[in-house]
């Protein structure tokens, strides 16, 4: 098991320090196609509009490296993130690391809240629906999750806005900038729209399980239905249904860079919108590492949890860690 | 044809008459309502009309005109981005399946770097090196869509180049342009169609989602993402202006959904 | 202690049109005396018993009476019969590698019948060792602590038997137990089945397969198309058939077979294979196999399962590249010259393509005559119409001659036959393996087949290759 454990996690690192070089790289030929002006702007910020010259943006320019050779610039914008060294956001000049300390806290908040809400909402109805396949439980959520599917994370959170903006006293959230309205309204947009695909999985997980001749065979040996589907239906059916938690994290990541901007939520997807809206690239590369960061380390775990509740796959990775 | 039709499930068919019908509407409205951008501040926010049918913004202009103007634009850069990333994806996990060892291995890797991105995070990357411009939207999108075609086909190619079919084949003294034509494009075929509509709906959303967020295409563009932040002020005085951009994008994934028929895909 | 008889009274199965799936019938399982019921698929055996077992699909409907000791049960109530499960009346499912609960250990899945189900209510700590030590009678001691995936068909089965047994029940119902099984699990199986009946338990079998209605004796009954055609003890049926279908169905028994037409003398060398050897990861497979093939030759090739029969098959075609050993096919002999023979058909042809285009694109390719296609698909009692459909159109039996017509029109000097008849029913198997014997002689093609059944390797083939594992 350790074995297999360290060979997951050695993969997962390898991805991890790609997916940093990747956003990496992009940034800097983003700093490059915007050398002149970006120079020019920093300058600006620092003396002042009146007082920048030419002579001032050129000496930016040297610093930011941005007069090298573009392999060596990069190289040296490598070294600079295997450093750990994300710079200072030029809009704030504030470090990046400390920036991203603050709203990554947020983010983990509303996600999970998001998370826990959505499997709260989703695993009974999806499991009682599977129980009971085309009774009206499962006709009712089948429908929900038809519209809801239909109206992703941000234009069900304009909807949720227009429907509720007068009870709860959010005026014009979109443009309400610096406070926000609470975390219950986005965790509850996010958590809805996963929900409507997560409760199905459950259902045909819970309907694949019951088919099963393995659950069948439980109930001729002579189990009671309660003890087989306590026994032999719960586990196999939890399986399919934590694999697509991974599938999912994809869609929360998303939603929460545009929930965020629609509720004005302090988090990374916030500054990540700013910081693109502001071309603050320090900024743009931190928040979009620690994004690609953050779903890696879901995806471990994902990937652990599956693991332990499938021997299949825990035996399958066993076999990989040892070839 | 007709019997082939029959046999499609009901959801499948509704969302393909709808979305056909979002289609033309697109593609005709232009010539019934053509200006989309003239203002008229004499008439301003006015209720759907026979003369208006969606009635007129806050600038006065044509809602109709807009909106399909908005629908028109959202399919072009939709369907150019995921026809791109369909090409070079497919092409690149032939390579990769076929030819194995170090191509292989390079290409899995960027594309599984490049899949723990979300598609909108990668998009707003791009965005960021012309700000409000198409092409920038064009290439982010193709550029996180291609993975899925190329981690598809390569494992869908991988699997067939070793299946019984293939063998057997092979046996019989076929070359490799009949296995690609008569085995590897029939197995890929209906893969890679229901990623494409999975796509076209990702990018639909991905280009409102920015435009929304003030981080896409910019005002005075009509797109269905500006337009919603555009009309977000004025809420509650002609709610129906913004109802209409969010109730299109919402009947567009709706249809993409139905047609896909596929339930696992968020 | 002795079983409860098993008195079955009129019972019929119909759906919900009011199409007839079982015709009624009666019957009496009695202690120590074995049933067998034999039939093709879609006779209605398999929906018999689980109307028995009150366990048919909702849509379906029973009738009749079922009378098990001294308890009596209408056929249409299901759930009277649902307390006799486990404790009184039991099924051994088919394919039992299925039936097993995927995440949880084979012992633990025998230990929860003695703990929850029997009358006896051990202690799970003591259902534990009881299961141990009933995996150990069976020979599968080392399967308690796996999970079913790891485990062979042979082993699973008797992990599923022990199960099934636990919960004290001593009327069992057994279906198609050997489906997918090799000879020796089989056999395996047989013995478990008829300690069972020695003890005075009863057994009630469902199978194609008469070798073991005829090792297990007692009673046989033998349905087709929801009716019993004849039932009777083993003796009668099988010695004496009455029914014309019965007669058919023994006749096609490999162990009933004529001897094959004799053997040809043999001809040109096709190929000679010096000190064949292969490893799978550490472990070897096979090693030092040497084997000559001369036109006309008909080789089988057997052993147990696991040892590499296919892999052998498969490396005298050019298709796996040995570890030891090298491989010379005669001067001047093309690689198209040696065809294969696929177990499943339907892995032969390209699965979205119609079967006339794959015959198309093959006679485009090699530019052969159109026109010996139509007798090529007489010869072998095929319908022209077959073509316009898909592979997955078309019958087991049907595709694997469609098939062999197709590597026929290459005239081939070598078909290699894996299992080629083993998913199809006795009648059909018998048809294709002669349309097979006739062709290649026809031909002057060797063949080399891999089965399973020692009968009809022994009845169709002229010399056999052993391999053991190494």
């Amino acid at each position: 098991m350790i074995k297999v454990l360290s060979h997951l996690l050695l993969r997962r690192c390898l991805q991890a320090v790609l997916v940093a070089l990747l956003v990496s790289t992009v940034s800097f030929f983003l700093m490059h196609s915007l050398s002149g002006d970006l120079a020019f702007r920093i300058a600006a910020g620092r003396y002042g509009y009146d007082m920048v010259t030419a002579a001032a943006a050129e000496a930016v320019r040297v610093e930011l490296g941005l007069d090298r050779p573009l392999l060596q610039g990069l190289i040296l914008w490598w070294q600079q993130l295997l450093q750990f060294d994300l710079g200072d956001s030029y809009l704030s000049s504030a470090p990046v690391i400390e920036e991203i300390r603050e709203q990554f806290g947020h983010t983990l908040q509303l996600a999970l809240s998001a998370l826990v809400l959505s499997v709260v909402i989703a695993l009974p109805i999806g499991l009682i629906a599977g129980l009971n396949p085309h009774g009206w439980l499962d006709r009712v959520s089948l429908t929900l999750s038809i519209i809801l599917r239909a109206f992703p994370p941000f234009l069900l959170g304009i909807l949720l806005i227009l429907l509720l903006s007068s009870k709860l006293g959010i005026t014009n959230a979109a443009n309400a900038s610096h406070e926000h309205g609470g975390l219950f309204l986005p965790a509850l947009t996010l958590a809805l729209s996963l929900a409507a695909v997560s409760s199905r999985v459950a259902r045909d997980a819970m309907v694949e399980v019951r088919r099963s001749a393995y659950f069948n065979f439980a109930r001729t040996k002579g189990l009671s239905d309660l003890l087989a589907l306590l026994r032999h239906g719960i586990r196999n059916a939890a399986v399919p249904v934590i694999a697509y938690l991974g599938v999912q994290l994809v869609f929360l990541m998303e939603g929460v860079i545009i929930i965020e901007s629609l509720f004005a939520w302090p988090g990374i997807g916030h500054a990540l919108a700013h910081a693109v809206f502001g071309r603050d690239i320090p900024m743009i590369q931190g928040t979009a590492i620690v994004m690609g960061l953050l779903f890696v380390l879901c995806n471990t775990l994902v990937d652990i949890a599956c693991m332990l509740a499938d021997p299949r796959q825990r035996y399958l990775a066993s076999r990989r860690a040892d070839a | 044809m007709s019997a082939w039709w029959q046999q499609l499930p009901l959801a499948r068919r509704s969302g393909a008459v709808l979305l056909v019908l979002i289609l033309v509407a697109a593609l005709l409205a232009p010539s019934l309502a053509p200006d989309a951008v003239s203002q008229d501040l004499e008439r301003v926010l006015l209720a759907p009309s026979l003369e208006q049918p969606l009635g007129t913004d806050h600038l006065g202009r044509n809602m109709l005109a807009r909106l399909t103007h908005a629908l028109q634009l959202s399919f072009s850069l939709a369907l150019l981005s995921v026809i791109s990333a369909a090409i070079i994806g497919i092409s690149l996990g032939l390579l990769a399946a076929w030819r194995g060892g170090v191509i292989e291995a390079v290409l899995t890797s960027i594309a599984d770097a490049v899949m723990t991105l979300p598609v909108l995070l990668v998009v707003l990357l791009f965005s960021a090196f012309a700000q409000g411009e198409f092409w920038s939207l064009y290439i982010g999108l193709s550029f996180a869509l291609w993975v899925e075609y190329f981690r598809v086909s390569r494992a869908t190619i991988k699997a067939t180049l070793v299946s019984a079919p293939v063998e057997s084949a092979r046996m019989l003294g076929f070359g490799n342009f009949y296995l690609l034509r008569r085995h590897l494009l029939p197995e890929l075929a209906p893969v890679v169609g229901t990623l494409m509509l999975f796509g076209i709906s990702t990018a639909i959303l991905a280009l409102a989602a920015l435009g929304f967020v003030g981080v896409g295409l910019r005002p005075p563009t009509p797109e269905l993402g500006v337009m919603m932040i555009e009309l977000f002020p004025y809420y509650e005085e002609a709610p129906w202006l913004i109802a209409s951009p969010v109730v299109t994008l919402g009947l567009i994934m709706l249809a993409l959904a139905l047609l896909g028929g596929r339930k696992e895909m968020p | 202690m002795s079983a409860p008889e098993l008195k079955v009274q009129d019972l019929a199965v119909k759906d919900g049109k009011g199409n007839w799936l079982v015709q009624p019938c009666s019957f009496t399982l009695k202690p120590g005396v074995a049933l067998s019921i034999i039939g093709g698929s879609g006779s209605g055996k398999s929906l018999l018993v689980q109307a028995i077992m009150g366990s048919l699909a909702s849509g379906l409907r029973a009738s009749g009476e079922i009378r098990l000791g001294n308890a009596v049960s209408r056929a249409e109530d299901a759930s009277g019969r649902r307390p006799w499960w486990g404790h009184t009346l039991a099924m051994l499912p088919q394919e039992p590698w299925l039936a097993l609960n995927p995440s949880m250990r084979a012992g633990k899945q025998v230990a929860e019948s003695y703990h929850y189900v029997s009358n006896t209510r051990m202690g799970m700590a003591q259902a534990k060792m009881q299961a141990s030590a009933d995996l150990n009678q069976l020979g599968v001691a080392a399967a308690s602590e796996k999970y079913p995936f790891m485990l062979s068909g042979g082993m699973a089965q008797r992990v599923a038997f022990a199960a099934t047994r636990a919960g004290g029940a001593q009327v069992v119902i057994v279906d198609e137990p050997t489906k997918g099984l090799d000879a020796d699990a089989r056999d395996n199986l047989l013995t478990v089945l008829q300690t069972v009946l020695k003890q005075g338990g009863s057994v009630l079998t469902i199978t194609h397969d008469m070798h073991v209605a005829r090792m297990l004796g007692g009673n046989v009954m033998v349905m087709r198309d929801s009716n019993v055609l004849e039932q009777g003890t083993a003796e009668q049926v099988l010695e004496n058939p009455q029914h014309e279908y019965t007669r058919a169905l023994l006749a096609a028994d490999p162990e009933n077979w004529t001897q094959a037409m004799p053997a040809p003398g043999t001809g040109q060398q096709i190929l000679e294979a010096r000190g064949l050897g292969k490893r799978y990861g550490k472990q070897t497979l096979f090693s030092g196999i040497n084997l000559e093939i001369h036109a006309g030759e008909r080789i089988a090739i057997s052993g147990p399962s696991g040892a590499g029969k296919t892999t052998l098959g498969n490396m005298l075609l050019g298709l796996v590249a040995p570890d030891q050993g090298s491989i010379a096919l005669a001067p001047g002999l093309d690689k198209l010259k040696l065809q294969k023979l696929y177990q499943d058909p339907v892995s032969a042809f390209a699965p979205r393509l119609t079967l006339k285009q794959a015959f198309d694109d093959l006679i485009r390719l090699h530019k052969l005559n159109p026109s010996a296609l139509p007798p090529m698909l007489a010869r072998l009692k095929l319908d022209e119409g077959l073509l316009r459909r898909l592979p997955s159109q078309v019958s087991g039996g049907e595709l694997q001659r469609l098939a062999l017509a197709r590597i026929l029109l290459l005239s081939p000097a070598l078909i290699f036959a894996d299992e080629p008849t083993s998913r199809l029913d006795p009648i059909s198997q018998q048809d294709t393996m002669n349309l097979l014997l006739e062709t290649v002689a026809e031909n002057a093609s060797a063949i080399l087949l891999v089965t399973h059944d020692r009968e009809l390797a022994a009845k169709t083939m002229q010399r056999h290759i052993a391999i053991q594992h190494a």
